[in-house]
């Protein structure tokens, strides 16, 4: 046999190459002079994770989600609560019943009509324990629902549509944060019957009522949205579409985002010191920034030697440099005082956190008996920053005689560590925000009781703890936020985290693209962004540098 | 073919390996800064070559040069040490295979052929998964992934080692196993040994510095090649010297031995 | 054909080998599979409902035991990380490798052919031993580093294919190329070996006597016979070949098995794991058996027992 002969299948094969070429995608011409109309293209290294409201809980997921779907209720530019599907809701003066009255005469993308049976079988079908929904847990205090989710009740008791366009809600307890929870994706109203129908085959055929709809996914390739010509408000979306191309990492995106090529990217750390020397228009395009609702920290395990002794803590909070950490990030944050986030609305931080000194770590150090020095270990995940960021600390500390290792585990492994006592003795995490509220920092992180959940750094201050409570009972948000406050400012002090930063997103867009910003709490929205057409001949407004 | 030219390889590979090996002695003495320090005078913006910095600095402002100095230790170390425990582990197993046939040798082939079956990445992906990484699970895991090729050669050399004159005339005369394959056929099987030796140095620097690559290799702040390639990956635009010279160490010292087994291996051709 | 049906039942065996070793490693990991369904935040209760949804509370043996007869009746379960099946997933990432394969072995055998012809008549004159350490060269780079620089030169500096992504044949080119270059020189020097001692044989110089050309000596008469080693190796070269697959499709960001398969072991995503190694390994052990026939038919010395 000659090996030419043999060839001849492979090169077979090698032209199959050719042929996972996209086919074209059509859209309407766009009328000149009009804000509406085009398509919005962008990139992703990896595939949407899932289109399932009941399954996501990554941004990735969200960003298309929230405009497939709606919910209840939202947050406007500022992180405020305002209605959407709902016209308007009341809570009963025992804050455990809440009435939705939703818009009437809203149809699904389908043509079928969205009722209130529709919002009590999406909240159910998130309870279901068959959906493995992460989201369940934010539902469970509704009446009936652990009945429901143990099987010995068919519906959730405390779940009801007593009209096509009512929803009744009763809770076993008043709970402040309720709002805020139904404002979560998890509660997004899907046709209830169609979803559970197709079980874990939803993702791929999502029907909502949101401003765009699904028109095409393929894994690996492209997901596509077109507006969705039944949406609730005739004035949007602006957009006829939504096109994401995956696959194309970050380094990638930008040099499609100067090639003219997509519409938004994210700058690499080796392009964006430039970037950010630039004029305005000097730059490829436009600069959008935004401050989110995130804490980049280390974790101490307070129960682990020598982290048991506040002054360890404080010391080695002292000894990190965090302006340093920024440098690195290329100025991409700010250092973090405390845990909450300075863009939390309605909440005034009174924490002044710890400057770099290393004087003063050594001494707090030789304080508590270690002024020798001693070992310790950093658990982290496998990304690429993470790391950068955990050498930087480790030479940091090795500067005040603590001699740090970097156990770099994966995700998976990680999460199933830290949540062991006297396992992971410092950790390096970050947490963004589900709520606009200062309790998701400071209750869901550090309260003693939730260790079993995500006080990773089993952190336990009776004070601490009443203050929460306290807060927690305050009706007057005044007298809430100073409360919170308080209880941050004991928590500071304490230490059991090292305060990081909190990071500062940005985007480059093209000149043409309008009303694309940085929301602190959720994805990017797109239901505003408007692209400027473009004068005819000529080419566009950026070019590459 | 002329003998003595083709014996100029080994030569070549001698004296570049024994250069390393100097470097991976005396590296640290040489290195000009602390390999671990930020000495550059601007974080995330990597300088290029030129004084002070003879190799420029990466991201985190430290020294190229002195962690390429201070990475040739562990390069040298990480591909020796797995070298033996692949050596081991696979002249065992061949030599269990090749010297007692039949039933010994099937089962031991049949392992081999599963584990061949296995994508050896991933295997060790895996198993530092399982152990915590250092430098002890790389040596360990680089040697139970690389063993089978050094199984089968070793195996099929004692094969032929088994039928051969002095061997039955050893066994005729009463020597135990042990002392047939320790006095007889090892020996025999050593010249070939030495090369394969050679050759599985080479390739555990590579899967050594692939596996640092991939983020599992021996955690900093020891600097390795490989992890020196992959941070350098997020700035090969506008910093290519970063990913260039601890490429091209990688390259020499996978050539040394590389071109020290090939000289062997020609030598045991035209002696035989 | 008694010798075929002992392959295959062997092959079989190999397989379940190789899935119970996966099962075992899979479960030494420390972490919990649940946790990757469940995501950082969920509660304790959430965490429990979906162990026992997925099965996880059982023990191990009983675990693999579903597992295989889920297997048996052709199911491969779904994905934890994003609830697709398996065999789906594996499916749609299987063109996307199997393309940079072929083409990374189509490309491997020319540069090994002509490599390994062209130098051949060289043998032990100074063109040999520089292709020789020409050849150690290529050999010693790290694939990843080789394909960062081939990215850097070709890709950013002289804009000849483009910067990673998948789709079309320029696309491929680079992948192909860094996978292949480096096995094909690896060939050039096994064919050029065996050509040399094929080339002192008798028959050849009986052919030459006989006053068969140069070229067509060295193209039909000799390379017939030491084609011979060559494919064996390329069957063994199999598993080698998504090594250097895991990391192509890192560097190129190439959507494909070796990717797939790494990121599914970072996250633990059991079903995904067992998938690809079950495919790999059938892969694998298929190769082998094709390469066996084939050696049976080229040879006809050997005869099918």
């Amino acid at each position: 046999m000659s090996p030419r002969r043999a060839l001849a299948p492979l090169l077979g094969l090698v032209a199959l190459a050719a042929c996972l070429r996209d086919p074209p995608l059509a859209w309407p011409p766009r009328a000149p002079g009009s804000q509406r109309g085009g398509v919005l293209r962008l990139a992703a290294p990896d595939d949407v994770p899932t289109l399932d409201p009941a399954l996501g809980y990554d941004s990735r997921s969200w960003t298309y989600e929230q405009h497939l779907f709606e919910t209840l209720v939202t947050y406007d530019d500022q992180s405020r609560l305002v209605p959407e599907l709902a016209e308007g809701w009341s809570i009963a003066d025992d804050g455990r019943t809440y009435r939705f009255r939703l818009h009437a005469g809203v149809t699904f993308s389908d043509g079928t009509p969205l009722t209130a049976a529709d919002a009590v079988g999406s909240l159910e079908r998130v309870l279901d324990p068959r959906t493995r929904s992460q989201g369940a847990e934010y539902y469970r205090e509704i009446v009936g629902a652990a009945d429901y989710v143990e099987g010995r009740a068919p519906h959730v008791a405390g779940l009801t549509a007593p009209d096509a366009t009512t929803l009744a809600i009763v809770l076993r307890e008043p709970d402040p944060l309720f709002l805020h929870k139904m404002a979560l994706l998890f509660a997004a109203v899907v046709p209830a019957e169609y979803a559970r129908r197709l079980g874990d085959d939803f993702t791929d055929r999502p029907i909502g009522s949101g401003p765009f709809l699904l028109r095409e996914w393929r894994r690996g390739e492209r997901l596509v949205l077109a507006r969705n010509p039944r949406y609730r408000r005739a004035d949007r979306p602006f957009l006829d579409g939504i096109v994401e191309q995956s696959g194309v990492n970050g380094e990638l995106a930008w040099l499609k985002f100067l090639n003219d090529e997509i519409d938004v990217s994210g700058i690499p750390p080796a392009d964006f010191p430039s970037v950010r020397r630039a004029t305005d228009v000097e730059r490829p395009g436009r600069l959008v920034s935004g401050l989110t609702l995130v804490t980049n920290y280390l974790g101490f395990n307070c129960r682990m030697p020598p982290f048991e002794d506040r002054r360890v803590r404080q010391a080695l909070n002292y000894a990190v440099n965090k302006e340093g950490l920024i440098a690195l990030l290329n100025g991409r944050g700010t250092v973090a005082q405390g845990i909450v986030p300075p863009g939390m609305p309605g909440y005034a931080s009174a924490a002044t956190g710890y400057p770099y000194d290393r004087e003063r770590a050594r001494a707090l150090l030789r304080e508590a008996g270690q002024g020798a020095g001693f070992a310790t270990e950093l658990w982290t995940q496998s990304s690429d920053l993470d790391l950068k960021m955990s050498q930087k600390v480790q030479h940091d500390l090795a500067a005040v005689g603590v001699t740090m290792e970097i156990r770099q585990v994966a995700w998976s492994s990680f999460l199933e560590a830290i949540r062991r006592p006297n396992t992971v003795p410092l950790f390096d995490l970050a947490w963004s925000a589900d709520f606009p509220d200062p309790s998701n920092f400071l209750d869901v992180l550090f309260r003693s009781s939730r260790v079993d959940a995500n006080n990773h750094t089993f952190y336990a201050n009776p004070t601490f703890d009443g203050l929460l409570t306290r807060a927690e009972r305050l009706r007057d948000p005044a007298a809430r936020t100073l409360a919170y406050a308080e209880a941050e400012r004991l928590l500071v002090d304490d230490a059991p985290v090292i305060f990081l930063y909190h990071p500062i997103a940005y985007v480059m867009t093209q000149r043409r693209v309008h009303g694309y910003a940085i929301h602190p709490l959720l994805p990017s929205r797109f239901t505003d962004v408007w692209l400027a057409p473009e004068p005819t001949g000529a080419q566009g407004t950026s070019a590459g540098s | 073919m002329i003998p003595g030219t083709r014996h100029g390889l080994l030569g070549v590979g001698l004296a570049m390996g024994a250069l390393l090996v100097a470097i991976a002695i005396m590296g640290p003495a040489l290195a000009p800064y602390d390999p671990t320090a930020p000495v550059a005078p601007r974080l995330a913006e990597p300088s290029p070559p030129g004084a002070p910095f003879w190799l420029g600095t990466d991201d985190l402002g430290r020294d190229v040069l002195s962690r390429l100095l201070h990475g040739a230790r562990i390069s040298l170390l990480v591909g020796l040490v797995a070298m033996v425990v692949t050596m081991t582990i696979g002249t065992a197993i061949g030599l269990t295979a090749g010297y007692f046939g039949g039933v010994v040798d099937v089962l031991l082939m049949r392992l081999t052929d599963v584990m061949l079956a296995f994508p050896g990445l991933l295997l060790a992906v895996a198993l530092v998964a399982v152990m915590r990484p250092s430098v002890w699970t790389i040596f360990v895991v680089i040697g139970l992934v690389s063993w089978t090729g050094v199984a089968r050669v070793v195996r099929s050399e004692a094969l032929s080692l088994r039928e051969r004159d002095f061997v039955l005339a050893a066994r005729a005369l009463g020597a135990s196993h042990a002392r047939i394959v320790a006095r007889h056929v090892l020996p025999n099987v050593a010249p070939t040994l030495v090369a394969i030796a050679a050759l599985s140095t080479s390739g555990t620097i590579l899967l050594d510095a692939g596996l640092s690559f991939l983020g599992i290799g021996v955690p900093p702040p020891t600097p390795t090649w490989g992890r020196m390639i992959q941070e350098a990956s997020a700035y090969y635009r506008v910093a290519p010297w970063l990913m260039a010279f601890p490429g091209l160490a990688v390259l020499y010292a996978v050539l040394a031995f590389n071109l020290v087994a090939y000289g062997l291996a020609d030598r045991g051709t035209s002696a035989r | 054909m008694r010798y075929l049906i002992g392959r295959l039942a062997w092959a079989l065996v190999i397989l379940l080998c190789a899935t119970w070793i996966t099962f075992g490693i899979v479960f030494l990991v420390p972490g919990d599979p649940a946790r990757v369904v469940a995501g950082p935040r969920a509660d304790a209760a959430t965490l429990a409902a979906i162990r026992h949804e997925l099965g996880l509370d059982r023990s191990l043996p009983a675990q693999y035991g579903r597992y295989l007869w889920r297997l048996a009746r052709g199911d491969l379960g779904r994905s934890y990380a994003n609830r697709q099946p398996v065999a789906a997933t594996l499916a749609r990432c299987l063109p996307a490798t199997a393309t940079l394969a072929a083409a990374s072995l189509a490309i491997a055998l020319v540069v090994g052919l002509a490599g390994g012809l062209a130098t051949a008549p060289f043998a032990g004159r100074f063109v040999d031993r520089a292709a020789l350490v020409c050849s150690l060269a290529i050999l010693s780079a790290p694939v990843f580093w080789f394909g960062m620089i081939a990215l850097y030169w070709l890709g950013f500096r002289w804009r000849l294919v483009p910067l990673g992504g998948a789709g079309t044949l320029r696309h491929l080119l680079l992948p192909a190329l860094v996978l292949g270059v480096g096995t094909g020189v690896y060939y050039a020097r096994l064919l050029h070996t065996s050509l040399r001692d094929v080339l002192t044989l008798d028959y050849m110089r009986a052919a030459r006597a006989r006053g068969v050309g140069p070229v067509r000596l060295l193209a039909v008469h000799a390379l017939r016979n030491a084609a011979l080693p060559l494919l064996t190796i390329v069957g063994l070269d199999f598993a080698a070949l998504m090594n250097g697959v895991v990391l192509t499709e890192t560097v190129f960001h190439w959507p494909g098995l070796g990717r797939l398969a790494f990121d599914a072991v970072l996250a633990l995503d059991v079903p995904i794991i067992m998938g690809t190694v079950l495919l790999g390994a059938a892969f694998v052990v298929v190769t082998n058996l094709v390469v066996d026939l084939l050696y049976r038919i080229v040879d006809p010395r050997i005869r099918l027992g």
